[in-house]
């Protein structure tokens, strides 16, 4: 999919493929940013409190000083192997869209963190054309950063996605 | 009179300054000025309502000068060259005519170019007036029809939105009083406070509109606001047509303020809305107009209120001569399309209809309206107004001194959930096992102190959820006026305990809800006044509607006097639509239960208020989402009591926790009837699967909570957990869990967006290890389908 048509689709992942400075994380052996204005804060991982019937990826909720916030392993949506939990694994609290408007908080957890970095324009580039071979639509590019490569991703688009289980008729519940 | 009078003269002369400062700076095609120059306009036209010696010319100036100014605003808001040269004429003119009056000599005729068109036959535009504009045509036709709605701006300029936010605000505050207001006034017309405080409140509102730059409003709100300021004064009296134009005047500027907000929540770009302003000025006019000459003859004479409006017509065609040629007086023809006015609503609902004397809307001479046809209705509606009288206009002037401070709710429920966790950051260092083996004596005073400010600090950050149910008792008050007027009926609403706090979220859900019930009761209930009299009853049927604590919970009861519920036809009807068999023995209780069935409606006629069959199921499943419960006792002909049992807050519930392998969950206590240990052969299994538990010889079906939602379980043999019977509505089930740990109140929080599509939690909630629990959704476990609960056990 080329960006362009991509960032037409969502207005939200325009905003994210723009140079700024971005948050840099390591699942497994890959490396993704994401804009460090939609990161909350870093957190260890804490007890996570499952919620049954809901995708794999979804890992429960969390309380986050009070608040119940949903956690999600990008590892298991991205098909990932998912490593022992180590010391440097870590929860990335951001701050997305929510669909019925305002903010939301939405944690995700990480491998490990590994730096604030500034993308210049030229440091980014399109999403090349996976020819199918995997889901990209939820990237906005790739930056290059020295001989890595980092791929940006767009959380509300992800988390958009997420809450699409099969639903049960409604009118089942009032019968 | 000297005094006033001298004093009338100075603000006269100060206001005529202020125009020909104004006037002196206008230019052609140009916006500003135009509001400015009708603020003074209209000031001076406020400052001639009430003194009775006005030279006629002088009124039919500024009433001129007025009709120009609506004209302009209604075409494009700009001065023409031909306005700005009529101003000034219009200026010196002005000038000298109040020099001569106030000098006690006559003033000369104005010139012939300037009064309104007096017949509605001579449509001549003057000369000074360069378009016909819609306005123009309104203030003069004589009939309802051609009063064309305005199109009015609602349109919100991007830089504004925190301004609009505030007049918003302020305005649907300002409305609800002036609502409140009439419907006192309406019980009590003489009633000078609360005159005062309807008169404040639209000069308020006008200033606000003024701020906003809203000109079409701002004229409105001036027309009211004189109404007002004239009986304030004692010039006029308030009587039914103009609490009805008042309260028309009320809705057309909630709509407009309802439709901004509207606006500011979305990213529409809607410009215009069409309001029956035109119409609304005019007939504000018309009702001064005739109370002025009619005044001092007629209001000693009248004691009742509602005898004004249909003895004053005959005063102005007395007072006026009939308009013959151009240069006419211009009060005459403005009653004319009053006395339309009057006549076209009188057929509505009359009780005894009497003929509607159609050459009256023809004719522009004012005929009188039947006074008869209008009259019952208006009686039964002041008195439905009067119970709440004192209250309100205690209220209203309470409200306007009370220290109030706006708070954004974003804003509110942040500084709640900061408590929250404040709360849960104290637990932890008093019960950290560090803290827990100090024995300094100081270190455990100042826990202490921490927790009593903490738990003070957390129920005062809760009571800011709670509201007054005030508000919506009130709106309460206008529906029961209107649903009387239309109705024909003599309905009385008495408000008890409007002083009951409830969650604010719990009050606005409650509205639609007591809407329904209401109406139900103003329709189905009450009956029409003939049968209540060969009953023996009151003419006046009464609606009580009352709020108070009971147990934990709060009550609110609405009870009418009315026929009652029949159980006989309810059943029938039960057995018509299907909902029960007709060898089916209920008693009383379950024959009312079936009004809450969805698609029931025994009203035998279907009326444009209630009675289509939807309503008391939706009442019903209102309540219940939050936590409510409602009952129905009735009599016949007694009649009938529903009671609405509410939880204080729908913040917090008692909850049981259960365990179930390592995961814990939350039943909201009120939905668990019982739970016990079942002992060997309680459980019995349908097919090797379906599990069954026999309580108290009824089998309820069990669904292993475990299982479904793949948690393993560490209890397989029912023996040994434990059954816990829940119940919604008729229905009830067991859960079968591992343990049980606890009862404890949480705070209910949301789970969010992205478990929206689940139906197993109704919430989650902090545990007092820091652990999210999740609360189970009772509703949806009992009435799970069995193909996809029982099956996976």
């Amino acid at each position: 999919m080329k960006p362009t048509t991509h960032q037409h689709a969502t207005s939200q992942s325009a905003v994210a493929a723009l140079p700024g400075k971005y948050l840099t994380f390591t699942l497994g052996d890959e490396s993704y940013g994401i804009p460090v204005l939609k990161v909350r804060e870093i957190i260890r991982l804490c007890p996570v409190t499952a919620v049954a019937n809901m995708p794999e990826h979804v890992k429960g909720v969390i309380n986050l000083r009070g608040k119940v916030i949903p956690l999600v392993d990008l590892r298991a949506k991205f098909r990932l192997p998912i490593g022992t939990d180590n010391e440097r694994n870590c929860i990335v609290v951001t701050q997305i869209a929510a669909p019925s408007g305002g903010t939301r908080l939405y944690g995700i957890v990480v491998d490990g963190v590994e730096e604030v970095a500034n993308f210049v324009a030229e440091d980014i580039e399109p999403t090349p054309d996976f020819g199918g071979a995997l889901d990209a639509h939820f990237i906005t590019g790739m930056a290059k950063s020295g001989s890595a490569v980092k791929t940006l991703i767009d959380l509300d688009k992800i988390s958009s996605e997420d809450g699409t289980i099969p639903i049960r008729e409604l009118k089942d519940l009032h019968s | 009179m000297t005094s006033p009078q001298v004093d009338l003269h100075a603000t006269l002369d100060t206001l005529l300054q202020q125009i020909g400062l104004e006037l002196a700076f206008v230019d052609v095609t140009q916006e500003n000025g135009i509001a400015g120059l009708r603020e003074q306009v209209l000031a001076i036209a406020g400052a001639l309502d009430s003194p009775a010696d006005v030279p006629e010319p002088i009124r039919q100036a500024v009433t001129a000068a007025r009709s120009w100014l609506d004209e302009r605003s209604a075409a494009d808001s700009r001065f023409t060259a031909e306005t700005i040269t009529s101003f000034n004429e219009w200026h010196s003119w002005l000038a000298t005519a109040l020099t001569a009056w106030a000098h006690g000599q006559s003033c000369a005729a104005v010139p012939a170019g300037w009064s309104v068109v007096a017949a509605p036959s001579a449509v001549t535009p003057p000369a000074t007036t360069p378009t016909a504009a819609p306005a123009r045509a309104a203030a003069i036709a004589p009939a309802d029809d051609t009063f064309q709605d305005q199109k009015v701006d609602v349109s919100v300029t991007a830089g504004d939105t925190e301004l609009v936010q505030l007049f918003c605000a302020e305005a649907q505050d300002l409305l609800q009083d002036i609502e409140q207001g009439v419907l006192v006034l309406e019980a009590n017309p003489s009633d000078s406070t609360t005159i005062n405080t309807l008169f404040r409140a639209f000069h308020t509102f006008k200033g606000n509109v003024g701020v906003m730059n809203l000109v079409v409003l701002q004229q409105l709100t001036h027309e009211l606001e004189s109404l007002l300021d004239a009986a304030r004064r004692g010039t006029f009296q308030l009587g039914r047509e103009s609490f009805d134009v008042i309260l028309a005047g009320e809705d057309v500027l909630k709509r407009y303020v309802e439709e901004m907000s509207k606006l500011l929540g979305s990213n529409e770009q809607k410009t215009t809305i069409p309001l029956p302003i035109p119409r609304l000025i005019a007939k504000v006019r018309g009702l001064l107009a005739q109370g002025r000459s009619a005044a001092p003859a007629a209001a000693p004479a009248q004691a009742a209120p509602a005898a004004t409006p249909p003895a004053t017509p005959a005063a102005p065609a007395a007072a006026k001569p009939q308009p013959a040629a151009a240069p006419a007086p211009v009060a005459a023809p403005v009653p004319a399309p009053v006395v339309a006015e009057k006549v076209a609503p009188a057929p509505v609902k009359p009780p005894q209809p009497t003929a509607v004397p159609a050459p009256a809307a023809v004719t522009p001479v004012p005929v009188p309206a039947p006074p008869t046809s209008a009259a019952p209705v208006q009686e039964s509606a002041d008195i439905a107004s009067a119970a709440s009288a004192p209250k309100a206009q205690q209220r209203s002037s309470a409200s306007t001194s009370s220290g109030i401070v706006r708070v954004d709710t974003l804003k509110l429920d942040s500084l709640i959930d900061l408590v929250g966790e404040l709360v849960i950051a104290q637990s932890m260092v008093v019960q950290n096992t560090e803290v827990t083996t100090l024995t300094d004596g100081h270190l455990s005073r100042s826990l202490g102190q921490l927790r009593g400010i903490t738990s003070d600090l957390q129920r005062t950050a809760m009571s800011l959820r709670m509201v007054p149910i005030r508000n919506t008792f009130q709106k309460m008050a206008r529906l029961v006026r209107d649903l009387a007027l239309q109705q024909g009926k003599d309905i009385q609403l008495v408000l008890q305990g409007e002083d009951t706090e409830l969650d604010r979220t719990i009050v606005e859900e409650l509205g639609d809800p007591l809407i329904h019930m209401i109406r139900n009761s103003a329709d189905h209930g009450i009956e029409p006044v003939e049968q209540r009299l060969a009953k023996g009853k009151d003419a006046a049927g009464t609606i009580t509607l009352r709020a108070f604590h009971q147990g934990g919970f709060i009550v609110i009861e609405i009870k009418d006097d009315g026929r009652g519920l029949n159980p006989d036809r309810i059943r029938a009807k039960a057995i018509e639509r299907g909902l029960i068999r007709a060898e089916d023995s209920l008693d009383e209780e379950s024959i009312f239960e079936l009004i809450f069935a969805p698609g029931f409606s025994t009203a035998e006629q279907v009326t444009d208020l209630s009675g289509r069959g939807v309503g008391m199921d939706v009442v019903r499943r209102n309540i219940e989402k939050m936590r409510g419960s409602v009952e129905i006792q009735s009599e016949v002909d007694r009649g009938t009591t529903f009671t609405i049992s509410l939880p204080l807050t729908l913040a917090i519930i008692e909850g049981l926790l259960v365990g179930v392998g390592d995961q814990r969950y939350i039943v909201p206590t009120l939905s668990v009837r019982e739970s016990f240990r079942p002992l060997p052969g309680m459980v019995s299994t349908v097919q090797g699967r379906g599990e069954m538990v026999s309580v108290r010889g009824r089998l309820t079906p069990m669904l292993r909570l475990g299982r479904h939602l793949n948690t393993p379980s560490r209890a397989t043999d029912p023996t040994q957990g434990i059954v816990v019977v829940v119940e919604s509505g008729q229905e009830s089930r067991c859960l079968f869990v591992d343990e049980l740990i606890g009862k404890q109140e949480v705070v209910i929080k949301n789970l969010g967006d992205m478990f929206r599509n689940q139906t197993e939690f109704a919430g989650a909630a902090i545990l007092g290890d820091g652990r999210v629990g999740l609360i189970l959704d009772i509703n949806s476990l009992v009435k799970l389908k069995s193909k996809n609960g029982d099956t996976a056990a």
